[in-house]
């Protein structure tokens, strides 16, 4: 039941087993290189040629297709017609729809930007579905990151799945006790109050017991943590991350050099 | 009021299939305590007693109700539900209007609530503490706010989901007081409790959970004679009983009256 809010999907892959600042290296190393290159086509065929393989390599296809399907395209696809119908440039009109018109030159600029959209969200997605979020933090963590920054999005992650199941069980209780939860707008509104006190008070009460807990635990001391987990950084990853970090580099150069 | 459970299945949606068919019949006016380890679908199956889950496959009838055809918040004037902790219930700014909120719910009249509450407040010795913000009291005391909002609702048939659970000594014999007073007025009570010498000493009847199926059901004295099965499920039968086993007592004892009595025979 307290399931974390992550997309996290445990399979034995190349990638799952890559260190997590790798991976988040290679998914920003694309979005760059997809904003920055200087070729029309570079951000298609990062998507072809990159992305799409990774997820089969990664093992986790499958969800990455339904992810993209159902949140990446519906909103690549309405910034692209957006783009293509207000983008005011170019000459060649190609389509009119009463006072809008798609030109040429704006939907291949429409085409690209979305195309650069969907780089930068299924990057991310595919980071999520083979990282486990508190490995990257932990991760990020060990490498200098302040602990409280990386507090806040865990907690985050694990607060929202235990305050819905929480909120459940006070649903529950409520109705085991004659609220009609059921019925007509009106008597639900007024049905509120017994749901969101508890909530509230529980809240609120779990997030100070959370605080003592870890505090309990020497959260704020100044000295080097050690970790349970060691997470392995092997020099075949810090070798990709340079090669990385050089393609971003070369990619930002050309852009500079030729415009 | 009899509850008929008829091969109940249930499978969450998750596909954890939590009861793997149960059939009891629970008549008007029993004292039953359910038992069993964690995950032995105790709590599942008591949530299909006033609707808040249904039946995957099989039925089950509060009297002649079957709680596929009636809302929570109608079967609710049948069986009330005590949940484990009280803090997910409480809302109110003080103890009487807390207490007030179930009957009010059910539709009673002014003097029938006003009496319903009254009585509730006495049999859980909160007569002196309605004006009190239930924040404000110990979490023993919040339990007892939380039974008594249920008990002013004078459904014939009460759950209560593990009582006594963090609670302290007094606070266990109030609780035991409340379902004897219950038991006097005819009412069906059903306990999920892991605490065994609590069972023991307050219930007639005990239901064995496994893996959701019934591992035993019948009289207490039965029941807790059957360790070796009841080991199944991680229940230990009640001290008493085990150290009249390893005495060598002839029947099975439950409480100290019985064992003394054993003892001096």
């Amino acid at each position: 039941m307290h399931e974390r809010l992550s997309f996290y999907i445990k399979r034995n892959s190349v990638i799952h087993h890559l260190n997590p600042l790798t991976k988040l290296t290679l998914v920003l190393a694309l979005i760059l290189i997809a904003f920055t290159s200087p070729w029309y086509w570079t951000p298609h065929l990062l998507v072809l040629i990159a992305i799409i393989p990774l997820s089969f390599l990664g093992k986790v296809a499958p969800e990455f297709f339904k992810t993209a399907l159902r949140l990446i395209l519906p909103a690549a696809g309405f910034l692209f017609l957006m783009q293509a119908f207000f983008q005011p440039v170019g000459e060649t009109v190609i389509f009119k729809f009463y006072f809008l018109d798609m030109t040429q030159e704006s939907l291949m600029f429409a085409f690209r930007n979305a195309t650069r959209v969907i780089v930068m969200v299924s990057a991310f997605t595919f980071l999520l579905l083979t990282t486990h979020p508190s490995e990257l933090m932990s991760d990020l963590t060990r490498r200098g990151l302040p602990g409280q920054f990386a507090y806040v999005i865990i907690s985050t992650l694990q607060i929202l799945p235990q305050m819905q199941a929480k909120a459940q069980t006070i649903i529950s209780a409520q109705r085991s006790r004659g609220l009609d939860t059921e019925s007509s707008f009106i008597r639900r509104m007024g049905s509120l109050t017994p749901l969101i006190g508890p909530l509230v008070f529980g809240s609120l009460a779990e997030v100070e017991e959370r605080a003592i807990a870890i505090e309990a635990r020497g959260f704020t001391s100044k000295k080097v943590k050690t970790s349970l987990h060691e997470i392995p950084d092997p020099s075949s990853d810090k070798l990709i991350r340079w090669v990385l970090i050089i393609l971003v580099i070369i990619s930002i150069a050309l852009k500079l050099w030729l415009s | 009021m009899k509850i008929q459970i008829d091969n109940l299945r249930f499978t969450y949606p998750t596909g954890l299939e939590a009861l793997r068919g149960i059939s009891l019949t629970i008549e008007a006016g029993e004292q039953v305590a359910i038992v069993g380890q964690n995950g032995a679908g105790k709590t599942t199956l008591v949530r299909h007693f006033n609707g808040l889950l249904q039946p995957t496959v099989g039925s089950v009838l509060i009297g002649d109700w079957d709680t596929k055809k009636y809302p929570v918040a109608k079967l609710a004037s049948r069986v009330g539900y005590v949940f484990q902790n009280p803090d997910e219930q409480l809302f109110s700014k003080d103890v009487g209007t807390e207490i007030r909120f179930g009957p009010r719910n059910l539709g009673y009249s002014k003097e029938k609530i006003d009496g319903l509450v009254k009585r509730a407040l006495a049999l859980t010795e909160l007569s002196d503490k309605t004006e009190t913000n239930p924040y404000d009291l110990s979490p023993t005391w919040r339990k007892m706010v939380a039974l008594a909002s249920v008990i002013a609702m004078d459904t014939p048939i009460v759950i209560f989901d593990e009582p006594t659970t963090g609670q302290d000594a007094p606070s266990i014999t109030r609780i035991a007081h409340v379902i004897a007073e219950l038991r006097r007025e005819g009412k069906t009570v059903i306990t999920i409790t892991h605490d065994i010498d609590f069972c023991a000493e307050n219930f007639e009847r005990v239901i064995a959970l496994s893996e959701g199926q019934v591992l035993l059901d019948g009289a207490a004295i039965d029941v807790f004679g059957q360790d070796e099965i009841l080991a199944q499920t991680y229940v230990e039968p009640p001290q008493l009983t085990r150290l009249g086993k390893r005495l060598g007592l002839k029947e099975t004892v439950r409480n100290q009256e019985e064992f003394l009595n054993a003892l001096k025979r």
